[in-house]
């Protein structure tokens, strides 16, 4: 009954996070100019005169992955942080509901609206294949649906760092870590193949300790038509959601010692 | 028979680092009190005394350095105990993109109640704090005023058992002010227990049975409103325009008044015995009387004292 109610009372931020993402001008902005974008990739593949349909995609695909990033970030590195400064948070949290469950609503409220928006992006992408008769696989459904997962790890991370410091410092934590999160494969194999044990345990140590998000990015195979496996989806998912759950488990502990002064 | 005791604070302290400093300060020293079942307690002091640090503490925002405080018999780091708890901070704020029927359904949803019972009681509570008027416009086109009021909405959502109120009348018309006092009066009525932190003794006059002054993060005093209106001398604010220049020194001499003011209009506190022969000289000499308020000196007395021994 107990964990009934927690889920009430998570769903209840969650949804209500979403409404406020819906009443926002700055989310439709940018979904604009990401679908815009998207449309505006079939002009871009029309200069080429060889593999239209692929950079018409890769421009698709690109424009989903940075507007989602962005969206992630922008708004994550102020979902804990916002609701400080403006003291809703005070009159929430005075309900019977944990510190842990008003985190973990937020963060599904955010998560909900970016996939919300990876939709309308991914509808936009497949008209405008399907306009200029670019072929669509299995392997465009996996992009969206790992893309999807990477976006939420960005957000849990936005989260966890939106929960203990200031959006500025927020914003450059988290896009430092999506930066380094992509090189981390390069890195530890740069790493490895340099005469320094140090710098290879360093970028071992990187690789491992920070999320590898390459392992969620399938455009490459997605642009290519390549088969798409089972495993190829289901591990970084699985890899995803256990990373995850640690980085939300982190923002709690530490929400939970913050006095809301 | 002593009814059972509903906050208990016992040896409380807190210590905050200030934004740009390494040394911590203490701002409660320890301060130990309790509320029991049913009454309105003033919580008092001047700006910077520790009520909404204590108050804080109470609803589980911030945690005591050291210490115990409890609410029914629970522990405050815990949730469940608040569902029968009801919470307004001071000059609160809400999503401004909500309407004020969204905004009480969002926090009663948040209590765990059906949505029959939410839009019932929502309608009530909208129509009870004057807002039923304003129930679907969003709160970001509400005034200071609105807004407090539907901070008591929120806070009264669940039907609480203890309601928490730091400054409730804070931003309020003297309308607004009075439909509040007439509130918490009300709950008291229903068998609630009413804790309000104010710095307005007037307000904690008319409504608290019982009253702790807090300065400089001690409590300096705790009691019954009772006992000041019995130990006080009774007094009475006579607010005048266009006093004749005579009338001062006579009102002084005759009557133990004091006055002060600037210009046109002049407050004269005269002792309560006094106050028919001070009206009937200050209407002679032909002086406006604009307001008559009682007023009982007991309380600001020792309000002021406990301020003045802080400084010490």
């Amino acid at each position: 009954m107990t964990v009934l109610r927690g889920w009430v009372c998570i769903w209840a931020i969650a949804t209500n996070t979403v409404r406020e993402s819906v009443r926002s001008k700055l989310l439709y902005g940018l979904l604009f100019f990401a679908v815009l974008l998207i449309g505006g990739g079939a002009v871009i593949a029309n200069l080429s005169y060889v593999e239209n349909d692929r950079i018409l995609q890769d421009v698709g695909m690109g424009s989903v992955r940075l507007f989602g990033v962005a969206i992630a970030i922008l708004v994550g590195i102020n979902l804990i942080h916002r609701e400080v400064d403006r003291r809703t948070v005070y009159t929430i949290l005075s309900k019977p509901l944990s510190r842990a469950e008003f985190l973990v609503g937020k963060f599904l409220g955010l998560t909900l609206t970016i996939w919300l928006q990876m939709g309308i992006m991914g509808l936009a992408f497949v008209a405008v294949s399907i306009m200029t008769g670019a072929p669509l696989g299995a392997s465009h459904l996996a992009f969206f649906v790992l893309t999807g997962c990477e976006l939420a790890l960005v957000v849990a991370i936005a989260t966890l760092f939106s929960a203990f410091t200031t959006p500025v410092l927020a914003t450059f934590f988290t896009t430092g870590v999506w930066v380094v999160g992509h090189a981390s494969r390069e890195l530890r194999d740069l790493g490895a193949s340099a005469d320094s044990p140090a710098l290879e345990w360093t970028t071992w140590l990187i690789h491992r300790v920070l999320p590898d998000l390459e392992s969620f990015n399938l455009a490459s195979e997605a642009a290519h038509l390549l088969p798409v496996t089972a495993s190829d989806w289901l591990l970084p998912m699985l890899y995803g959601a256990g990373y995850l759950t640690l980085v939300l488990f982190a923002a709690v502990a530490l929400f939970e010692r913050r006095d809301l002064r | 028979m002593s009814r059972r005791e509903v906050v208990r604070i016992d040896d409380v302290t807190k210590d905050v680092r200030p934004s740009f400093g390494v040394r911590r300060k203490r701002v409660l020293h320890g301060i130990s009190f309790s509320v029991r079942e049913g009454e309105i307690f003033g919580f008092v002091g001047p700006n910077g005394a520790g009520k909404t640090t204590t108050l804080k503490i109470l609803v589980g925002l911030i945690r005591a350095t050291s210490g115990r405080a409890q609410v029914l018999g629970h522990d405050v780091g815990e949730t469940a105990f608040r569902r029968h708890v009801g919470f307004l901070p001071e000059n609160p704020y809400f999503y401004d993109y909500l309407t004020g029927r969204e905004t009480v359904d969002f926090y009663a949803k948040l209590c765990g109640m059906s949505r029959a019972r939410r839009s019932a009681r929502g309608d009530e509570l909208l129509a009870q704090v004057g807002l039923a008027d304003a129930a679907d416009a969003r709160v970001r086109t509400y005034s200071k005023g609105m807004q407090q009021r539907l901070g008591i909405a929120q806070a009264l959502v669940h039907d609480p058992d203890v309601v928490f109120l730091d400054e409730p009348m804070s931003g309020l018309d003297p309308i607004g002010r009075k439909d509040v006092r007439d509130l918490i009066l009300r709950l008291r009525d229903q068998g609630k227990t009413v804790f309000m932190n104010t710095h307005i003794l007037h307000d904690v006059e008319l409504v608290c049975d019982r009253v702790a002054i807090i300065v400089g993060g001690r409590i300096r005093y705790e009691g019954a409103i009772q006992d000041f209106i019995e130990a006080g001398e009774r007094q009475t604010d006579v607010l005048v325009a266009g006093m004749p220049a005579h009338a001062g020194p006579a009102l002084e001499e005759r009557f133990a008044a004091q006055l002060c003011g600037v210009g046109d209009r002049i407050e004269v506190r005269v002792p309560e015995k006094h106050v028919d022969g001070a009206l009937a000289l200050l209407l002679e000499g032909g002086a406006q009387v604009v307001s008559v308020s009682p007023h009982r000196v007991s309380l600001e007395r020792i309000f002021l004292n406990a301020v003045e021994e802080s400084r010490r």
